[in-house]
């Protein structure tokens, strides 16, 4: 099996990097390149199969661990989120605090979804086993 | 990491005046390990960089003009700015020593805004272009694709959010909500990654790149995508509305 991820560049369009299990020397490669990007940071979207047969879905890349070649990521379902952030809004409704319809599925430049924070659960994807995008620090124009 | 071909390459050499400098720069940025590229400068067009990224300053200081503040200002501190429906600008109050004055901004002109924008295409090759395209092309259904072909422009909900975003070639992708039943322009979404060209629409990279930059970030992280935006009100001529 063989995954990869697109860089977005500048001079080339796109280029790709391939987590080959039978191409060893490539894979070490991608995963130090990963993990430089990362630390540079780079936006790494990957697509994550769901859950129980769900559609897949994009994920932001937290950490990568080059010893496995495997990303790491929130583990959280950005639906499901939406539905819980949506009762927990309710609940503070009927609590009498001050909310406006929908405050909590749209989202502002604060922060619409939750962020990974320490000892939040974590879920690892084998980078060979799915393919992604990887973005530069940008500038808003 | 896949290579350009040779022969492609080649093909479009004799006709792009600038593919010899973007080469350049390609082969100088897969030296350093710059991963996404160098961004090409160009005559009177400077670019905005990402202050982090390598080399930033330099890359920003590239054919900017000097600051030509007027001397009678410079001590000058700026109270407020606001948007003034009547005069459809800024409008900008400053204390000048004892004196409380007023002024309007002049904000960019939408068409010099274009032509801008088309100077810069000077920085994109068509093998970049094309190579965006192709990967746009395998993010998107048939549909969305086929419209981002022939208009530039395709729309997607976030299941997140339930915020619908245009996103367009070379212009800020528009957020919209229709949530209270009537829909409304939320903010036109402007962000370009390593940087963009002054006073245009234009990014470093080419224009469909730009595009799957915003469709990423929504899809994988909606939070950071409005962190990394600017957020222009649809009334801006920066929000190219």
């Amino acid at each position: 099996m063989s995954g990869g991820i697109g860089i977005l560049n500048v001079g080339a369009g796109d280029t790709k990097l391939t987590f080959d299990k039978n191409n060893p020397a490539e894979l070490i490669r991608s995963a130090r390149i990963v993990t430089d990007m990362l630390r540079r940071g780079y936006a790494l979207l990957i697509e994550v199969p769901g859950k129980k047969g769900a559609k897949p879905t994009y994920q932001r890349v937290h950490a990568f661990r080059e010893d496995t070649a495997s990303y790491i990521i929130a583990d959280l379902d950005p639906v499901q989120a939406a539905e819980a952030d949506k009762v927990e809004s309710n609940a503070q409704g009927q609590s009498g605090e001050e909310t406006t319809a929908g405050a909590a599925a749209e989202p502002t430049a604060e922060s619409p979804t939750p962020r990974l924070k320490p000892g939040r659960k974590t879920r690892t994807v084998p980078a060979s086993a799915t393919t992604g995008i990887a973005v530069a620090r940008s500038a808003g124009g | 990491m896949r290579v350009l071909p040779a022969v492609s390459a080649a093909l479009f050499d004799p006709l792009d005046g600038m593919s010899g400098l973007r080469n350049g720069l390609r082969a100088i940025a897969a030296e350093r390990g710059d991963w996404a590229g160098i961004p090409m400068i160009l005559d009177g067009s400077p670019l905005t960089i990402e202050p982090r990224y390598p080399h930033a300053e330099a890359l920003s200081e590239y054919g900017r003009k000097p600051d030509d503040a007027d001397d009678e200002l410079k001590d000058a501190k700026v109270r407020n700015v606001f948007w003034s429906w009547r005069y459809r600008t800024n409008v900008a109050i400053w204390n000048n020593g004892d004196k409380i004055e007023w002024g309007l901004l002049g904000g960019p002109h939408g068409l010099m805004m274009a032509l801008d924008t088309l100077k810069a295409s000077d920085a994109w090759g068509i093998e970049q272009e094309s190579r965006a395209v192709h990967t746009l092309g395998s993010l998107l259904r048939h549909r969305p694709f086929k419209q981002y072909l022939l208009t530039g422009m395709f729309m997607e909900t976030s299941p997140r959010s339930g915020v619908h975003y245009l996103f367009r070639k070379l212009r800020p992708t528009v957020a919209l909500s229709s949530r209270t039943g009537d829909t409304k322009v939320l903010a036109a979404l402007c962000m370009h990654p390593i940087g963009y060209y002054d006073g245009s629409w234009a990014g470093a990279m080419t224009p469909t790149d730009d595009v799957i930059a915003h469709l990423m970030l929504m899809r994988g992280d909606e939070a950071m995508l409005w962190r990394r935006c600017n957020q222009h009100p649809s009334f801006s001529k920066q929000a190219g509305l």
